[in-house]
This record gives structure tokens, sequence and C-alpha cells, in this order.
């Protein structure tokens, strides 16, 4: 299952294919659910957020080839923001430990990559080039989808202060990756 | 905010933001009307989409559990189309099976069976469908089978498992209470392209479909003869 499959499954979603959907599920969901439990750190919510993710690309496929993004960025997009409404929704009581056990057991699939390797190097070569905290935090509101209030209670910073670096650092993010 | 970006850093700031989830929600909504009237701004956030996405590599994959498959699909289209869960009665049906062998050699040997195993034609389907999921009870087997009623074609679709060497996986059509009736031997990897025998083609709906484990070739006497390794029930989509 590469990307051009994907591309086409979801193209066959976009016409009401349930074969097809059945097979994005089984190519997709694994990918979906740990975007979801990264952001949730609680394996019952990001059952739902999956299933719901789920409806959203059946309703919606139709809208991907407009979107000009990746396949796989597609799907995790709508997984990621609906882990991060539903985390909004509820302030929930995680059970990190639980979870980083299991996700520490089993690394991405370089064939499952969602991102050609140059794409990659590019962005993780941009963060390098901010301070340590910076880097984290980027990565921190991506990932986890942390908000400015979590992230400046993580850094210890007024939320103010939080936000001015932040902008900054994603405005030498954009020059950089624009180089 | 008081840093001294241009208008244009200060909208892509903003975009940023926004693609990572870090404004209000207030600011999200007046952030999306000033989105749908601004093209640019629309860009500016694919842009920031395509630049954040690989930083989702690094999250390892997570198989959810196989209930939420079938309650997804439920809560969907109504039913359970897929045989993930597969049904007991279709296992405990299985039995009668080997007992069926005299009826089921004259079956096959009417029912001609072609097999292609190039890709599928991919034109649209205008007739009914019909889906299945053929799985074996531990998920070692898994194939996908697709009936268009426009065609006659039934195209199957291995996603998990592959033949042992020198064994090969057949095919068969169960009906009812009838013995199997074979459509044919599998590729390896469980994919295959067979059109339907017309008898069977106004039977689809509830047709079982099982896979059997067989010599090289096929079954030697038209009724399985080895263990069947998954099942799955055909039903309209």
């Amino acid at each position: 299952m590469d990307i051009s499959d994907i591309d086409h499954l979801i193209s066959r979603v976009a016409l009401g294919d349930r074969a097809a959907f059945s097979k994005l599920y089984d190519a997709t969901s694994a990918k979906l659910f740990g975007v979801a439990l990264r952001v949730l750190n609680n394996t019952a919510s990001a059952e739902d957020v999956l299933q719901e993710t789920f409806m959203k690309i059946w309703r919606y496929a139709d809208r991907y080839a407009s979107t000009g993004n990746s396949p796989m960025t597609w799907l995790i997009t709508i997984a990621r923001n609906t882990a991060i409404d539903r985390l909004r929704a509820t302030k929930l009581t995680a059970d990190i430990a639980d979870v980083e056990d299991r996700v520490a057991a089993q690394g991405p699939t370089p064939e499952q990559s969602a991102i050609a390797g140059s794409e990659v190097a590019r962005i993780v070569a941009c963060l390098d080039e901010l301070t340590e905290d910076r880097r984290s935090a980027v990565r921190g509101a991506y990932l986890e989808g942390a908000s400015y209030a979590d992230l400046a209670t993580r850094f210890d910073v007024p939320i103010n202060t939080m936000r001015t670096w932040l902008r900054r650092s994603l405005i030498a993010l954009r020059e950089c990756m624009a180089r | 905010m008081t840093e001294d970006l241009t208008p244009q850093e200060e909208n892509s700031a903003l975009a940023a933001e926004y693609t990572l989830r870090l404004l209000s929600p207030e600011e999200e909504r007046a952030f999306e009307t000033h989105l749908a009237q601004d093209p640019q701004l629309e860009a500016e956030v694919a842009q920031w989409v395509h630049h954040f996405a690989p930083l989702a590599d690094e999250i390892a994959e997570m198989r959810p559990p196989k209930t939420a498959k079938a309650k997804l699909m439920t809560d969907l289209f109504g039913e359970v189309t897929q045989g993930q869960t597969a049904p007991s009665s279709i296992w405990s049906r299985l039995g009668l099976w080997q007992g069926l062998t005299l009826a089921a050699t004259a079956a096959a040997a009417i029912l001609a069976v072609m097999l292609v195993t190039g890709p599928a034609p991919q034109t649209p389907a205008t007739g009914p469908l019909y889906v299945s999921e053929l799985s074996a009870q531990d998920d070692s087997l898994r194939v996908l089978a697709v009936y268009d009623g426009s065609t006659g074609g039934l195209r199957l679709t291995g996603t998990d498992g592959t033949a042992a060497t020198g064994r090969d996986f057949e095919l068969w059509a169960i009906i009812g209470d009838n013995a199997p009736v074979s459509l044919g031997v599998l590729t390896d990897d469980g994919t295959g392209n067979i059109i339907l025998p017309p008898e069977l083609q106004s039977t689809v709906g509830g047709m079982v479909l099982a896979i059997s484990d067989e010599p090289d070739g096929g079954s030697p006497t038209g009724a399985p003869t080895g263990a069947v390794l998954a099942v799955g029930e055909m039903t309209d989509i």
C-alpha cells in the first residue's frame, strides 16, 4: 500500500465505494489511531476520535482533491484536528505512562512514512535552527495539540511571552523553509 | 500583538498558529471568516500544513482494537458488512462440507470458472455491488471480495496472508446448505478476478465465500479437502 494507492482509495471513497473505505481503514487506521493517541493519551478517547475521523473521511472524501496535499497529510490533519477538538472539549486526566510504554514498543515503519525523506530532512533542519526550547514548543503544539496556556506552563513563562516568541520562531521557520 | 512583524509576516504567523491550533476558539472563528474570503491566506495555511506534516512521521502506528472497525461500519452503514467478526454460524456450517464431496464434484465440473490474474478493469460499476471481507478467525488471512453485478465480475484482493509453499488458496461459494462450489484457485497472496458462473449471479446476496487450503493447483476432488482458512458473507452495499 503506497501513497498512490491511498490516493486512489480516497477517490473511490468519494464516489461512495464502501469496499474502498474498508481498505482505506485497514491501510491507515493504525497511523491515525497513533496520531489521536499522541494528542489524547487515552485509548478510549482515541478510539472515539478514530471513529469520528473516519466518519468525516467518508463524508468529506470529495473535498480531498481540492486541498492539493498528500493523502496521508490530509488524513492526518483530519485526525489531528478531531483529536484536538476532543482534547479542548474535555480536560482529561491522562494515563501517560500507559500509552508511552506501548508507543515506545513500536517505531514508525519506513514504508508507511507519509512524507518524502528530503522534506522531513528540511523541516528537521529548519527546526534545528531554533533554540532547543522553541523547537520543543513547536513540536509540542503540533504533536500533542498543546495550547499557548499549556506551553506557558511547561516553559514557566507568561502566556503573552510564550506567544511572542513562538510567533517569532514560526516566522524564522517559514523563512528557513522558503530558502 | 506588539511584535515588529510586517503585515505579511503577521498573516503568516497567524496562519501557522491556526494550523497548529494555537488560537482561541474566538480567534479561530475570526480567522476562518478571513480565510473564506482570502485565497492567499488559504494558500498560506496549506503551505503550513505541508511544512508541519513531516513532524507526524515520528508518530508510531498503533493498531486500533478490531471492534472499532465493526462499530464504525455499523454506525455508518447500518450493519456489519465485513466478515472480520466471522459470524460463528458460518464457521459452524463448515463442518458439513467434508461429507458433501459427490454433489460438489458434479457441480464443479459443470461450472466453468475463469481465473484472470491481471488487474481489474477500472470501469465504474452500474449494477448492484456486493462486498465481503473473508477473514480467518485469527486474522492470519484476510481477503476483500467485491462483486460487480453489472459485469458479473468478482474481484478478490488479499490484504493479509499468503499460501503455504506448495499449497494453493481455493475459493468456494456456498449458497444456503448446498455443497461448496469451486470458484477457482487464487494467487498465493489471495488475489483473483473471476467471472461468476451465471447460475450463481442471482444468488450473490447472502452467499458465503470461503477459502480453503488445497494442494498445488486446487482440490483434486472438486470439494474442499484442506482446512477452511477464511470465510465471509457477501453483503449488498
